[in-house]
This record gives C-alpha cells, sequence and structure tokens, in this order.
C-alpha cells in the first residue's frame, strides 16, 4: 500500500504544480462516485477551523478548508495552496506563490489577500497557536494576487511547519472582513476552498459534506459525499465497523481494547500512518514543587518503577512505543542517544532508599495522588496499573478522578502531585517540545504550560537558541543537548509515544497520505466499486 | 367546570414558582463546580495561552460576579430565553429542540408501552393471585426491576445485534440509505426497538407490581363484593370497578416518574448512541457547558410539573368522585 | 413504590412465623446472609488486593487461576466479586443510613408541626422530586468529584424525598392519636414525644421503605459507575460492570458475572423487604384502615 500511497503522493504533486495536467492514467483506476461515512467523535461544537481546533474539528474542517502546505511522512513541506516558496538566507524573509484557479465555496477566487487576512488578523483573533508563531512577524504582505511574503522580526527554525491546514487554515477576507469573527452570522455555513463543501449538519447525528464541482485540482475530489457520524459510545462505534455502517475511524474513536478484533476483521485496515505531525507523548506529569517528587531520583526511581511494555501491550494493546525522552522520535531532532530507564523496581527501590525514603510498617515509604485524566477508559487503566506498580516499590499511590473541567482546572493551577497527559509535538521541538519544559511558560492558570514548576536555565538557554536559527544541523547539536538534560532530570516520567489506529473499510484508498493523515482535504481519496 | 378552572390556575401559579426557585437552586450548584467551560475550551484548543482563557471568560460573562450571572441568567428565563452554549456556538432552546424529538419518542413510548403492559400484566397476575402464572409475572418483574437498566441495554445488544443481527445496536436511522416515507418511518422504528425496550422493561416491572398490589387490595372492598354479588361477570367486574379504582396509585406513580425516565435515558441515549436530551445533560456536564445543563434542568422540572398537573387532571377524570383539590 | 397502606407495628412472636411465611422472602434472607459472609470474608478468600494482576489478561471462566474469568489487565474477577461486595454493601448501606436521616428528620417535623413548617418542608420537598433524581445524582458526584463520600452523599440527596412524605404521613396521623395527646396533656416536651412515642410507632414503614432503598442504592451506585463517575480506588460491582463494558463482546464474563452479582442481591434486598411488610404490616391491620 505504502509504495502505491508514494507514487500517487508524486502525482498529487505533479499536479498541484500544473493543476490543467490530468492525473497519470497509468497510476490506478480512480472511478468517481461513492459516499464515505467517517466516525467523529466527540461532536466538532462549530465547523470553521479558525475559530477551532480540537481534533474532531481538523478532521472534519480539513475537507472544507485548506492550508498553504501540507506535509509528508517525513515532515517534508509539500505544496496545497502554494505551489511554491523560497526562503531567503537569512532565514527571515518566506515568499509564497499561490495555485491561481483556486476558488472559494462560494465562487469567489482565492487570492494573496485572503492569506494575509487570514494571518494578519482573522488568526490573531482567535487561533493562540497561530498567534504565537504570526506574532514573530514583522510584516505580512501581498506582492500581487497570487504572491505572499511574510518577514520576520528574527529567524524562526519550524516556520514552514505553521502553514499546515490546523495550524494556519485560510479564511475568505470578503465573508469575514469587519465581522466579529467568533459571532459571525456566517459560521453556520463555513465556506472554504477544499474538494469537499459544507452541506448539512443534524447536530448530534451527523454532518454531511459533499463534493465541490469547482474544486480547483482538475477531475477532483472522486467521492459523491461524506457524512461524519456521531456516535458518543464507545461499544457503539466498534459495532459500526464491524457492521460496516461506517468506513473510517480515527484518533481514539476505537478504545485500545477492541483494537486487536476489529484488526482481524476482513473488510477494514488498520494503520498508524498520518499522525506524524501530531506525533503525541504520553507521560505521567509530575508537581516538582511538592515532596518527595522535588528530588530527581524519586522521578528516576518511577521511570525504573514502571514497565513500560507492560503499559504498551497490555493496556494500548500494542499500540505505541516505550518513550525514551521529551522528543518522539518521528518528530524532528530526536535524539536517542540518552540515559536509558529499564523496567527494574530493584533500581527504583535503590534510589528511593537513598533518598532515605523507608518503608514503614504498612510497607510503604511514601504516599502520593493520581490525578486519572478524565479521557477515556484507557487513561483510567493506566491509572490502576500506576498504582500497583508503585505499591511494589513502596509508593502508595491514591487515585483522583474528576471529569475534564475539573482536570484542566486543578492541574493548570498546580493542584495535584502527579497525572496524566499527552501533547502533539506538531513535527517540531519548538511548536510542541518546549513549551513543557521551558521557565518562561510556568503559568498558573494555564494547561498545557510547565505545569510540573520544572525551571533549568541551561535547557531554557538551548531550546530558545534552537528555535532562532533555521540551520537544522545547529538545532540538532541544540536539541541533542537539551534532551540529555531533560532525561537525566526526568520532570515528567515519560510513558509512550502513542499511535492512534485508524481503521479504513478496504474499499477506500488513498486515505491516508501525508503526516496529517485523516485532517487531509481527501481531494484524491476514491472508493473501489465491486 | 370554573372549579377546574380556579383549580388550574392555581396549580399553575404554584408550579411556576417551583420552576424559578429550581433555576436558582440549580444556578447555584452547578457552578459549585471547579472548572469553567472557558478552560476546557482553551485546554481543548490545544495552546491556550492566559489572554485566550480571559478572551472566553470575558465572552462568556464569567468574569462578572456571580450574583450578576445569576440576575442576568433569571432576567432571561423570565422572557424564555434559556441562554446561549459558547461550546456549541448555538443557542441553548434551539440545541433543546433539536434533540428533545430522540428523547421524546424514546421515552413516551416506553412510557406507554411500561404503562400498558405493566397494567395488563399486573391485571393479569392479580386476577390469577396465587397460581403459576402470577408466579411467574412476578418473579420476571422483580428479575427486570433488579438489573441495571445499562447491563439489560447490552445483553440486548449482545443477542440481537451482534450475534443475531436482527435489529441496529445503535442511532436513530440508518444513514445515507436514502429512505423516504414509510420506508424511513420503518427504519426509525427499527433503530427505537432495543432502547425502547430496554427502557421499558423497568418500568414495566414496576407497574406490574403497583396493578397487582393494588388491585388486590380493591378486589375485597365492598363495592366490588356488592357487584359479584349481582352476578356481573368477572371480567365486566374487573374492569369496570376494580381497575377504575386500582389504577390511581398506578397513575400517581407513573406521573412522578416521569422525570425519571429522562435519567433513565442518560444511560440509554449513552449505550445506544442516540443523540438526546439525556446524552446532551451528561454531555454538558463533563464539558461544564452550563447554559445547556441550567436548561436542561429547567425544561424537565417543566415537564415534571406539567406531568403533575395531567396527573391531577386524569385522577379526576379515572374518578369522578374524586374532587379537584387545590 | 413500598405498600402505601401502613399501620403501627405489631412486633413480637408473631414476626419471624409471618416472615418466614413468604418463601421468597426467606430465600432472600439466605443470599443476603451469605452476600454479607462473602463480603466480611473477603480477605480471607481472596487475601491479595482485587487490584493485582494476578493473572494473564481476558482468561475466560473456569480458568486455572480464575475460576469466573480475568479481566482487561489480569485482575481476578471472582476476588473482584467478593471484595466488591464490601463496597456495594457499604454504598447501599450508608446511603440509605443518610437518606433516611434527613427524610425521617424533615418528614417528622413536617407531619409533627404542621401549618407553614408543613408547608416549608414539603414544598422542599417536591423541589427534590421534581428534578430527575439520576441527572442530580450525576450533578452532584461531578461537583464534589468522584469519591466514597460524595457518591455515598448523592445518593442519599436524591433518595430521602419518599421517606421525607412516608414519615409526615406517620407523624401526621400518630400525632393525633389518644396516646400521643394523651403524652401532649402530660406536658412532655415535643421532642421526647417525637423520640419516645411516635417514631417508635412509625418505624415498620420505614424500615420496610429502607430495606427496598438500600436495593435502590446498589444500583445507583452501579449506573454512576457505568458512566465513569466511581472511586477509582474501590472494586465495586458497578466499578466491573462500567469498566467492563467495552469490551462485552471479547470478554462477556467481565460484566456479566458483576451484573449478575448486583441482579441477585438486589433481587435479595427486594424479597426480604417484601418479607419484612408482611410481617410488619399484616393484612389484618390493613383491611381495618382501608
Amino acid at each position: 500500500m505504502s509504495n502505491r500511497l508514494r507514487c500517487f503522493r508524486q502525482s498529487l504533486t505533479a499536479a498541484a504544480l500544473a493543476a490543467m495536467l490530468a492525473i497519470p492514467g497509468a497510476a490506478m483506476a480512480q472511478e468517481r462516485g461513492g459516499t464515505m461515512n467517517i466516525i467523529v467523535q466527540p461532536e466538532p461544537p462549530i465547523l470553521v477551523l479558525g475559530i477551532n481546533q480540537q481534533g474532531p474539528t481538523q478532521t472534519v474542517a480539513g475537507k472544507i478548508y485548506q492550508g498553504l502546505l501540507t506535509f509528508d511522512f517525513n515532515l517534508k513541506p509539500q505544496p496545497e495552496l502554494a505551489e511554491s516558496w523560497e526562503v531567503s538566507p537569512d532565514g527571515k524573509v518566506y515568499t509564497f506563490r499561490l495555485v491561481k484557479n483556486a476558488k472559494w465555496h462560494d465562487g469567489k477566487p482565492f487570492t494573496a489577500h485572503d492569506v494575509v487576512f487570514s494571518t494578519s488578523k482573522f488568526l490573531m483573533e482567535t487561533h493562540p497557536r497561530a498567534r504565537a508563531t504570526f506574532s514573530k512577524c514583522e510584516k505580512i504582505e501581498a506582492l500581487d494576487d497570487h504572491t505572499v511574503q511574510f518577514t520576520l522580526k528574527e529567524p524562526f527554525g519550524p516556520f514552514l511547519q505553521a502553514f499546515e491546514v490546523s495550524s494556519a487554515p485560510m479564511m475568505p477576507k470578503h465573508i469575514y472582513e469587519g465581522t466579529d469573527f467568533k459571532t459571525a452570522p456566517a459560521n453556520a455555513t463555513p465556506i472554504g476552498t477544499g474538494p469537499f463543501k459544507f452541506k448539512e449538519w443534524v447536530k448530534g447525528s451527523y454532518i454531511h459534506l459533499v463534493r465541490n464541482d469547482e474544486y480547483w485540482k482538475a477531475g477532483k475530489p472522486y467521492l459523491d459525499d461524506i457524512y461524519f457520524r456521531v456516535i458518543p459510545d464507545a461499544a457503539s462505534r466498534s459495532v459500526a465497523v464491524e457492521q460496516g455502517t461506517v468506513q473510517q475511524t480515527q484518533f481514539n474513536d476505537i478504545e485500545t481494547f477492541d483494537v486487536p478484533r476489529l484488526k482481524a476483521l476482513p473488510n477494514v485496515e488498520m494503520t498508524t500512518k498520518g499522525y506524524e505531525f501530531f506525533a503525541p507523548l504520553s507521560w505521567i506529569e509530575i508537581n516538582t514543587r511538592t515532596k518527595p517528587l522535588d528530588d530527581k531520583r524519586f522521578r528516576q526511581a518511577m521511570m525504573h518503577a514502571l514497565d513500560r511494555k507492560f503499559i504498551r501491550d497490555k493496556i494500548w494493546f500494542g499500540l505505541g512505543r516505550p518513550a525514551t525522552g521529551p522528543v518522539n522520535s518521528v518528530t524532528r531532532f530526536y535524539e536517542g542517544n540518552v540515559r536509558k530507564y529499564d523496567y527494574d523496581p530493584k533500581k527504583a527501590e535503590a534510589l528511593l532508599d537513598e533518598m532515605g525514603l523507608k518503608k514503614g510498617a504498612d510497607g510503604n515509604r511514601a504516599k502520593v495522588r493520581l490525578l486519572v485524566m478524565p479521557y477515556g477508559e484507557t487513561w483510567t487503566r493506566l491509572g490502576e496499573y500506576v498504582k500497583q506498580a508503585m505499591k511494589r516499590v513502596g509508593v502508595d499511590v491514591t487515585l483522583e478522578t474528576t471529569d475534564a473541567a475539573g482536570w484542566v482546572n486543578r492541574v493548570s493551577n498546580w493542584d495535584y502531585d502527579l497525572t496524566f497527559n499527552f501533547v502533539y509535538q506538531y513535527g517540531d521541538p519548538a511548536l510542541g517540545v518546549s513549551r513543557t519544559y521551558v521557565s518562561d511558560n510556568i503559568r498558573k492558570g494555564v494547561m498545557f504550560s510547565n505545569t510540573m514548576g520544572y525551571a533549568n536555565p541551561e535547557v531554557d538557554r538551548l531550546f530558545a537558541q534552537a528555535a532562532q536559527t533555521n540551520k537544522d544541523e545547529e538545532r540538532q547539536q541544540l536539541y541533542s543537548a537539551a534532551q540529555k538534560i531533560l532525561v537525566e532530570d526526568v520532570p515528567v516520567a515519560w510513558l509512550l509515544e502513542m499511535e492512534f489506529p485508524t481503521f479504513i473499510d478496504k474499499r477506500f484508498k488513498n486515505a491516508v497520505t501525508t503526516a496529517i493523515g485523516v485532517n487531509e482535504s481527501y481531494d484524491s481519496v476514491y472508493m473501489v466499486k465491486k | 367546570m370554573p372549579r377546574i378552572a380556579a383549580f388550574v390556575s392555581q396549580r399553575l401559579i404554584k408550579a411556576v414558582f417551583v420552576v424559578l426557585a429550581i433555576a436558582v437552586f440549580n444556578f447555584f450548584l452547578v457552578h459549585a463546580a471547579p472548572g469553567d467551560p472557558a478552560q476546557v475550551m482553551a485546554g481543548e484548543a490545544g495552546a491556550a495561552d492566559a489572554q485566550f482563557v480571559e478572551q472566553l471568560r470575558q465572552q462568556f460573562g464569567l468574569d462578572r460576579p456571580m450574583i450578576e450571572q445569576l440576575g442576568t441568567y433569571m432576567g432571561k428565563v423570565v422572557q424564555g430565553d434559556l441562554g446561549f452554549s459558547y461550546r456549541q456556538q448555538r443557542p441553548v432552546f434551539d440545541l433543546l429542540m433539536d434533540r428533545l424529538p430522540v428523547t421524546l419518542s424514546l421515552t413516551l413510548t416506553a412510557f406507554v408501552l411500561a404503562l400498558i403492559g405493566g397494567v395488563a400484566l399486573g391485571t393479569l397476575a392479580a386476577m390469577r393471585a396465587g397460581t403459576w402464572s402470577d408466579t411467574a409475572i412476578t418473579v420476571v418483574g422483580l428479575t427486570a426491576y433488579a438489573t441495571p437498566i445499562f447491563w439489560i441495554g447490552l445483553m440486548l445488544i449482545l443477542l440481537f445485534s451482534v450475534n443475531l443481527g436482527w435489529l441496529p445496536a445503535f442511532g436513530t436511522e440508518t444513514i445515507g440509505a436514502g429512505y423516504t416515507g414509510w420506508e424511513a418511518f420503518l427504519d426509525r422504528v427499527k433503530h427505537l426497538v432495543l432502547p425502547v425496550t430496554t427502557l421499558a422493561l423497568f418500568y414495566m416491572a414496576v407497574y406490574t407490581r403497583l396493578t397487582r398490589a393494588s388491585i388486590l387490595e380493591v378486589r375485597d372492598m365492598d363495592f366490588v363484593k356488592t357487584a359479584r354479588a349481582k352476578g356481573l361477570p368477572e371480567w365486566r367486574i374487573v374492569s369496570v370497578h376494580v381497575l377504575r379504582n386500582a389504577i390511581l396509585p398506578v397513575i400517581t406513580v407513573a406521573g412522578f416518574q416521569a422525570g425519571h425516565l429522562i435519567g433513565g435515558s442518560i444511560l440509554i441515549e449513552t449505550v445506544f448512541a442516540l443523540p438526546g436530551i439525556g446524552r446532551l445533560a451528561f454531555e454538558a456536564v463533563l464539558q461544564r457547558d452550563y447554559q445547556v445543563l441550567l436548561g436542561i434542568f429547567l425544561l424537565t422540572s417543566v415537564v415534571v410539573v406539567i406531568f403533575n398537573l395531567l396527573t391531577d387532571l386524569i385522577y379526576s377524570l379515572v374518578d369522578p368522585r374524586i374532587e379537584v383539590a387545590p | 413504590m413500598t405498600a402505601a397502606v401502613i399501620t403501627p407495628s405489631r412486633k413480637g412472636s408473631g414476626f419471624w412465623a409471618a416472615f418466614a411465611r413468604n418463601k421468597g422472602a426467606v430465600i432472600g434472607l439466605v443470599f443476603l446472609t451469605l452476600v454479607i459472609l462473602m463480603a466480611v470474608f473477603a480477605d480471607l478468600l481472596f487475601p491479595t488486593s482485587p487490584w493485582d494482576m494476578t493473572t494473564i489478561p481476558f482468561q475466560p471462566p473456569l480458568s486455572e487461576d480464575a475460576l469466573l474469568g480475568s479481566d482487561t489487565l489480569g485482575r481476578d474477577i471472582a476476588s473482584g466479586i467478593a471484595h466488591g461486595a464490601r463496597v456495594s454493601l457499604l454504598i447501599g448501606l450508608t446511603s440509605t443510613a443518610v437518606a433516611v436521616l434527613i427524610g425521617v428528620l424533615l418528614g417528622a417535623v413536617a407531619g409533627f408541626y404542621g401549618g407553614r413548617v408543613d408547608d416549608a418542608v414539603m414544598r422542599f420537598t417536591e423541589l427534590f422530586q421534581t428534578i430527575p433524581n439520576f441527572v442530580l445524582a450525576v450533578v452532584l458526584v461531578a461537583i464534589f468529584t468522584p469519591s466514597l463520600a460524595s457518591i455515598v452523599l448523592a445518593i442519599a440527596i436524591v433518595s430521602w424525598p419518599p421517606l421525607a412524605r412516608l414519615a409526615r404521613g406517620e407523624f401526621m396521623s400518630l400525632r393525633s392519636r389518644e396516646f400521643v395527646q394523651a403524652a401532649v396533656t402530660t406536658g412532655q416536651s415535643n421532642l421526647t414525644i417525637i423520640w419516645r412515642q411516635i417514631l417508635p410507632n412509625s418505624l415498620s414503614p420505614i424500615i420496610v421503605s429502607a430495606s427496598l432503598m438500600v436495593a435502590t442504592a446498589i444500583l445507583l451506585e452501579s449506573s454512576l459507575s457505568f458512566l465513569g463517575l466511581g472511586d477509582p480506588n474501590l472494586m465495586s460491582w458497578g466499578y466491573m460492570v462500567g469498566a467492563a463494558r467495552t469490551v462485552i463482546r471479547q470478554a462477556w464474563w467481565m460484566s456479566f458475572f458483576p451484573g449478575i452479582a448486583i441482579l441477585l442481591t438486589v433481587l435479595a434486598l427486594n424479597l426480604v423487604g417484601e418479607g419484612l411488610n408482611d410481617a410488619l404490616n399484616p393484612k389484618l391491620a390493613r383491611k381495618g384502615r382501608a
């Protein structure tokens, strides 16, 4: 399959460069027609990707809206609405040439002015991740209708990554200019440049997208309709796959324990590719302000006490890879040559003994609380496992549960000892890794910041320096050094480089072709009819 | 008739106060929870900064003093405005109306089935008190009453959907099937069979027990003995004299349980993936969507108040001797 | 759902005879005793913690080291059921006790004093009855975050209104009886009258109601756990079904056995409740009042 995909991706690139060119006929028999039912869970609050970037919103709205770039499995930029681009030698000026025949769903042409409006106005107001990136720009200007130029105040290594569709979706200027973006009535009927148009949304039930007949890539898309079905119950979702009523699930739709069973089904195929851009990494977040968690030996002991292979095999049912440090191995600038923590309760006990934590009459040396993340049953199982595993080395763990709001509230206000967390890395340490560890991101009340309260001036320096250059070799050196220090300090106990299973009905081809996988536009997905 | 009008208006005034009191009570209850929607939304947006959280909070009015928020809310409620769900970007009223048909078709069908089935089975059991059929009905009823309803739901899915493949396990319709008219209706009915059965079983057990007990009680009363002495056929005695009186406690309980059915529908709608009010309530709790939760509470209390009112009216119809006392 | 008509009890020698006449009640009592014994001796039957991963995951029932099978992490279902009996009974009993306390207290005050007090208490009770109780329980547990205490409290808070109504009715009718009037004229304080005269005479319907409420409380707890709102440190039957529901098709035994445990225990409690009703409210007395 991957061979065919790669071959097809090349043809896609070619098509984008010269849109009038038909797909090389030799590639395969791609037919028009077909309806795809995809699970969407939880139901997105809104489909305007510029306003909301939750996972499910991305999957649906990724078919409606587009970005300037997309990324292949190795995170190399690929053309989308930008057919080519160049970077000045000093790494400060980025110039994009846009495709000339792209149109909004209402028929208006897509131009450089839409890009300027999106990146300098719309997203600055509504999109925190885009705001962080584009506030680094000194100016953003349209050189002509199809050329746009970004001038940075100083070089920023991962700037190109910021043009992926969910990081910077293009929004129509002619619709939003002068309105209050968040409450604009136009939000009910999203207008993008993508291959599928919004048709109908029956809340709580399904979202219906239809083929955009005016799509700027000739002959595409192939599918007539996509239905996104809302199915809140996990058990029902796997029944839906089994019975064939839905043809695709992604991210956390299928609970891990259903994965082995669904994998064996004859009508569906499973892949874990297509999440490289997100590359989530899971860990036990440790509040380093409290005793005994402030001692790095305790945190190292945790790394030895937890059998991450068991966690992968028995709790995640084989999905994922034990993590070696703060950077996912599919993210750029990963460093594998770091201190290793093998599963060894004896080493853990030795470290705890060294700290002077002696076992009491009840066999416990210390008592800590673990706030279980309310994101599904797998995390509950993990909590139960951690409790038993830590008990074996004499640490009594009390489990606490809460709902999403309570969890965010307590973790962001530092009211916890241990909790679980996983964050997306967005392809580059400067986008998705450093935020967890740098000390100027210790911000009370802000989720997914440095909530552990970890501070190391050397780590701060390395991360800052690495972000401000676009020379890859230099960046690799700096990031490698940072990773070595972090793995020694264990500010969080890394668990798994997470993999998400995507189940796709075998009749549907070309769904997962890039690093953003199911959030792709699906303009090249087609159905093989029997 | 003017007496009934006076009675109804009096009850209505009382009902309005009950509903308002519940609105205030709920407001404080829900706000006692830790966390607010701004934080959840910011968290889920991925990279939340303080500015973003503050912006959301201002937008939602969450930065205003509590008493002011209550005032704003109550002022709107009085005008029939249930507020705006910022999470779903829609007015709460619209959300409720979207979800209401599913829950109503689920609960009302289950309710009617349970009531008819329960009264029928209870009557049968009472008429044959002491025989094997009475014992069978009682045992089955007790078992249904003692079983967690979500468990029944799961077992039914296992049997009828997974193993036998007779009925769909989730949703309200086959999407993309393009059914129209009669076919579409049949499709919806098929989707409702399992959830309705699950919900109805429990309540049927309740009504069966009540009806049986109530009939046994009334059966030996003087007016029944008189009727029997007159030589009226047994079915006539039961249907006209006994049932009419015996059904009163059943109606009372059923009226009270109108709201409980919505509670049950949280579980049913979760198991069968139905987009109804119960599921909306559960999601709203998890996501701290205050406005939606308050709206649902209000809606259900209005429904219950109406049902209680209806119960009283039916009472007077079933047994005209009973006065409609305020 | 309890019988609506109730009288002051006539306890004594007739109690056991009357109770034993109801065969179902006897079976229920025997089963309940077994459950209680299992709860008490859980540590002897299964010495390791029910959370311990003692065997291979997903072992079917009748496996060598897991009689009723094992769960997703290799924990023994049988051990979970034995230890879970404690938690389910504990939550059932304590939440009922709290509900009885609130309900009887409010009902007693309303029934005894009547008038405005009665009005106020009854309006308050109605308020609680208007809110669907399961929805309220979900909200309460969510607000106080799931723990043994919050679950017990939530169940109690949604369960007391019927008891308050029951107690009120009892107190109202007993208050006008001769023996209470006599106590009033001899100048006994209200508290003494409530405590010494009325309460003992209204106990039997309350006991019957309470026994049935334990059953309802166990069901409520399991429903909360099913939705993921159980105490994560306690192995309760409700938790087990809740945790098993997503794997129901890989491992039917994981939800089947705890489900059966709930069913049988709740059934037994109902049977015992009915037996108590028969024994404490003999039919003769019923007729006299109708």
